[in-house]
């Protein structure tokens, strides 16, 4: 009864906007005629991040652990390296290693399948990852002069950025090639278990390309440490 | 009684006096047809002739209860207040009357007293100019007004109570006594844990009561109006909801006394409120590849921008 | 578990192990128990790649395999332990603030390697310790201080030894049997006889006989005393441990240090079941036993403490009976509903702001209100009061009941009561933490993917300037000079932000710790 002429000189509305909430007579938000920005201007700001020594070590350690971690044979990435620059240390590549594992893991603790060829210089490695990278590697001076010209090099890429396109289009050439040398195939991959049983020790030398090579040179590129 | 004076024909004064004393003995009022049985021994005409004669003379009036109608006594105080307004006046004041201190919505007078808008309208502005009723503006609601008697002193439910003045809640003043009674609070809190006493008495000794932290913000004098130990204890309810305070009931011989007492937090702050996407307004249409992502993300900029 | 968990789970994966690990272990986390083949199919990998990956997941504790009764493998993840890589170095932190620098090295090496013999550990980390003491020009630390860290690891259980090889090893198995009883789990070998006395044995020739057991003649190094033991994290016991902490630290900050100590007491002689709610009953007695000496606190001091402690809106001690002076339990369960609670309320303040916040508080104290109830008792203006109570209510802090008097619901008719779901909450805000986690990663990774090519400069120059050691200042000089000021501007920045952003996912893990931790306990009865 009452209620039917609640609505009245409200206008438009055929509800009562009480029903919604708002009390008699209360102005109704004006109409939005406009997409909200983005990123809308911040009601709050995040609180400070945590100080103190605490914190700063557990920094540190995470920092170490991570870049350790990219160091480690463990670490393992796809063959098909981005050759967005020339690396001072391609010349040391060794070649497809997907096919090979760069550290020795117990096997007798393994399933029979996973067996896979130890890479040679791997047996130097064992189960160790090399706890500290940043030690630097001492390098002769001849090294260091054939790096200046690599990084002069490397600054002119920087400077030419329109090269970048180029790169990618050499990405997908190269990939291309891999993907067909991957249909090939390569029998003497596998890991042969017999041979396994009769030497009762891994040290088998299925992979050698006659360069006796510290691990820990091929990985410096790996990625920067920061 | 009833059997002695059943036989003899009643006189109209005598039912006049009959059925008023019904109407006062009753507060709901009495029924056309309660009347009948109640007085059995007289005529409807009779019936009719009493009640029109009290209903002029203005000592019962005839009201509607639900879908009835009813004669209720009037009071005689109303009666000369109204003298000289017409029935629709007198019944208007009636309605409100009945509200008491709590007061009635316009709304409600229309609908009780079965009055067109305008009409109540025109009664109430009558009413106010001869200084009967009042309006009051509640607290329940910003733009409602409620009418109750000139005189009365209205209730804490329409006014707020302390925390309102003008029928407007007073945000800022309860801020500030809430701030105040922290800050006394907090005070004690300090003290006590300085003090070199056993640990139990370290923690009592920072309790306070009401009494205390009413009397102390009456001495700061930041409230016009006195505040009542109720009043503080509000206050004091809302430092509890505020998770700053906490507060214990102790039995004493007169009967129990509240204690508050300042509260240390268990933390700070929490890992996920110190980065941008703790407050992000956009968090849920994040997405990396989307209008808004993680690398093209401007809180993260603004707060990467920022040293630490 | 949940996709983000996953998506989280695969970034740390990439970083940790490289695209090829992230990718077999992305694909175990989605379908969870796989054979070789099947994963080389899902991942688009070479079989041998899949196997490599396989082989650093299993030595990183991360996958189990198990033999098909058709015959196959089937290699299984362990869905939370990735998302642990997240948590590596608040264990490692952990272990220097427990046991010092050796311990700290030692649970380092252990998670670099996954697993790893004890004499190795024992090797690198007193190598490690040596190298820096040469450093700092102080004496040499001998293998024993190692070993004796180690042992004291294992004994409290923080390291364990991995399943071994069990001696019924067929050798056509497809897979080797392993196992391990707790007997054996945290018992430390015995490395004298071998490695660490021969060091000795060089010195001062005795016990030659011992000597001459260790085959010499081999190229290879000699096969280590503890060959097929391998040890590896218990992070179960890591988390009972920062859960402590945290109590803890929430007494300290609420009461005072001394009654953190009463508390830290309690948790230390306590040996009841870490997945139980309540503590074994403690006496008074035992507690001020356990007290650590150096705080002077008297007898009678200490059970005023208890009995705040029980007092304490905290809840995390009860008192359950007046033996031995007293008797107490730690309530593990409602403690950690109350510190998650703690947490949720400070997301509360920091979101909406402190009024809501008194809101949301209210309706934790009182259970269930009307809006109207809610604007008396926070003494917040009611329009205020609404917007509050409606911004949470649409980000699912606050729910709402309907109690409608009528069949029909009719709005004017309804009740509408508002009331907090903690668990509900909790829920919601674990998934955020992972959410911003994820996107701290993310924005991380694209930060490195734009200055890549700077910082990979940066890091040869580096490497180049440090290994000129022998040649002139100039020299150096020179190659340093190949960043230019504005270029090092850049790279100061962009360390800065990665510093800023790693430092953020190590505080975040500590919500999302609080909230499992709550939510786990939330489930025990």
């Amino acid at each position: 009864m009452a209620g039917r002429g609640r609505g009245r000189g409200r206008g438009t509305l055929s509800f009562s906007t009480e029903s919604l909430g708002f009390g008699r007579g209360e102005a109704l938000p004006t109409c939005i005629l406009q997409p909200p920005p983005i990123y809308p201007t911040l009601e709050f700001h995040p609180v400070p991040l945590l100080g103190g020594e605490r914190q700063a070590y557990m920094l540190a350690l995470k920092q170490e652990f991570r870049n350790t971690m990219r160091e480690s044979p463990h670490f393992i990435q796809a063959e098909e390296k981005k050759k967005d620059i020339e690396r001072y240390s391609d010349k040391y590549q060794l070649g497809p290693q997907d096919n090979t594992i760069n550290w020795e893991p117990d096997f007798s603790r393994l399933p029979k399948e996973l067996r896979i060829k130890v890479r040679r210089s791997a047996r130097k490695y064992k189960t160790n990852v090399k706890p500290n990278i940043s030690t630097a590697k001492h390098k002769g001076a001849e090294d260091a002069k054939d790096i200046e010209k690599k990084l002069e090099a490397l600054e002119k890429l920087e400077e030419t950025k329109g090269d970048e396109e180029e790169d990618e289009e050499d990405k997908e050439k190269k990939k291309e090639g891999e993907d067909k040398g991957e249909e090939e195939p390569e029998e003497e991959d596998f890991y042969d278990e017999e041979e396994l049983e009769e030497e009762t020790d891994y040290n088998l030398n299925y992979f050698d390309n006659g360069e006796e090579i510290d691990e820990e040179d091929d990985n410096l590129d790996e990625g920067a440490i920061y | 009684m009833a059997t002695n004076i059943k036989d003899e024909p009643m006189e109209v004064e005598q039912v006049e006096a009959r059925i008023l004393e019904l109407c006062l003995g009753s507060v709901k009022g009495v029924t056309d047809q309660q009347l009948q049985t109640l007085i059995p021994n007289i005529s409807p005409t009779q019936r009719v002739t009493a009640v029109n004669k009290l209903l002029q003379n203005g000592k019962i009036d005839l009201m509607k209860s639900g879908s009835q109608l009813v004669y209720k006594v009037k009071d005689p105080d109303s009666t000369s207040k109204v003298k000289g307004g017409d029935n629709q006046e007198k019944l208007v004041y009636q309605i409100i009357e009945e509200s008491g201190n709590k007061g009635i919505w316009i709304r409600d007078i229309r609908w009780k007293s079965n009055l067109l808008l305008t009409q109540v309208n025109k009664i109430l502005k009558s009413l106010e100019s001869k200084k009967l009723i009042k309006a009051v503006k509640s607290v329940a609601a910003s733009k409602k007004k409620v009418y109750m008697l000139f005189n009365l002193e209205p209730d804490r439910s329409v006014t707020g109570g302390a925390w309102y003045s003008d029928q407007d809640f007073e945000a800022e003043f309860v801020d500030i006594l809430n701030q105040q009674c922290f800050k006394f609070l907090e005070q004690r809190l300090e003290l006590a844990a300085d003090m070199n006493v056993d640990p139990a008495a370290r923690m009592n000794k920072a309790y306070a009561t009401s009494l205390d932290i009413t009397k102390y913000i009456s001495e700061l004098g930041i409230s016009k109006v006195e505040l009542s130990v109720e009043d503080i204890e509000t206050i004091l309810n809302t430092l509890i909801y505020d998770g700053k305070v906490e507060h214990t009931i102790m039995a004493t011989a007169t009967g129990q006394k509240k204690l508050y007492r300042a509260m240390r937090q268990i933390t700070q702050s929490t890992g996920l409120m110190r980065t941008p996407c703790g407050v992000c307004p956009v968090f849920k249409d994040c997405k990396e590849g989307g209008i808004v992502s993680p690398s093209t993300c401007v809180y993260m900029k603004d707060w990467l921008d920022i040293n630490f | 578990m949940s996709k983000l968990e996953i998506e989280i789970s695969s970034l740390l994966l990439k970083e940790h192990f490289g695209d090829i690990v992230q990718k077999v272990g992305t694909v175990l986390l989605r379908k969870r128990q796989l054979p070789l083949g099947v994963i080389g199919k899902e991942c688009g990998l070479k079989i041998d790649q899949v196997k490599k990956g396989l082989c650093s997941l299993i030595q990183h504790n991360m996958v189990t395999f198990e033999l098909h009764k058709r015959g196959f493998v089937e290699y299984e993840i362990r869905t939370g332990v990735p998302l642990l890589l997240l948590r590596y170095p608040r264990y490692i932190y952990a272990s220097k603030t427990l046991y010092g620098d050796a311990a700290e090295l030692i649970i380092e090496e252990i998670l670099h390697h996954g697993q790893i013999n004890m004499s190795s550990v024992v090797d690198k980390v007193t190598n490690r310790l040596n190298e820096a003491m040469k450093v700092q020009k102080e004496a040499a630390i001998s293998k024993d201080d190692v070993v004796s860290k180690f042992k004291a690891l294992a004994e409290t259980q923080f390291i364990k030894r991995c399943p071994e090889m069990s001696d019924s090893n067929e050798n056509d198995s497809a897979i080797p049997k392993m196992e391990i009883d707790t007997e054996r789990m945290y018992k430390v070998p015995r490395l004298n006889d071998a490695q660490i006395k021969s060091e000795r044995e060089n010195s001062s020739s005795q016990s030659n006989e011992r000597k001459r057991k260790i085959p010499k003649d081999r190229s290879k190094s000699p096969e280590p005393p503890d060959a097929g033991i391998y040890w590896h994290l218990n992070f179960q016991r890591f988390h009972t441990l920062f859960r402590d902490q945290e109590l803890i630290s929430a007494v300290a900050n609420k009461l005072d240090k001394e009654a953190s100590e009463v508390l830290r007491s309690m948790l230390r002689i306590d040996v009841s079941d870490p997945a139980s709610p309540v503590s074994q009953p403690l006496s008074s007695h035992e507690i001020y036993h356990q007290f650590p000496k150096n705080i002077k606190l008297t007898k009678q001091a200490m059970d005023q403490y208890l009995t705040l402690l029980t007092e304490d809106s905290t809840g995390f001690v009860r008192r359950v009976g007046d033996m031995g002076g007293g008797t107490y339990v730690i309530d593990y369960k409602d403690a950690l509903k109350n510190l998650a609670v703690a947490h949720i309320e400070c997301v509360v303040r920091e979101r909406f702001g402190s009024k809501s916040l008194r809101i949301f508080r209210l309706l934790l104290m009182k259970k269930q209100l009307e809006q109207k109830q809610i604007e008396e008792f926070a003494l917040i203006p009611a329009k205020e009061a609404k917007e509050m109570l409606y911004k949470m209510f649409e980000e699912d802090f606050v729910t709402v009941t309907e109690v409608s008097k009528t069949a029909d619901h009719a709005p004017s008719r309804t009740f509408y009561l508002f009331s907090v779901n903690i668990t509900q909450v909790s829920r919601k805000l674990l998934d955020q933490s992972f959410q911003a986690l994820c996107r701290l990663i993310q924005r991380r990774e694209y930060e490195t993917k734009e200055h890549r090519r700077l910082l990979d400069k940066q890091q040869k120059v580096e490497a180049i300037s440090a290994s000129l050691t022998g040649a002139d200042e100039e020299q150096r000089a020179e190659i340093e000079d190949t960043i230019t000021p504005p270029e090092r501007e850049q790279i100061d920045k962009v360390k800065n932000m990665t510093k800023k952003l790693e430092m953020s996912e190590l505080q975040v893990d500590e919500t999302i710790f609080i909230l499992q931790m709550y939510l786990l306990y939330a489930k025990t009865t």
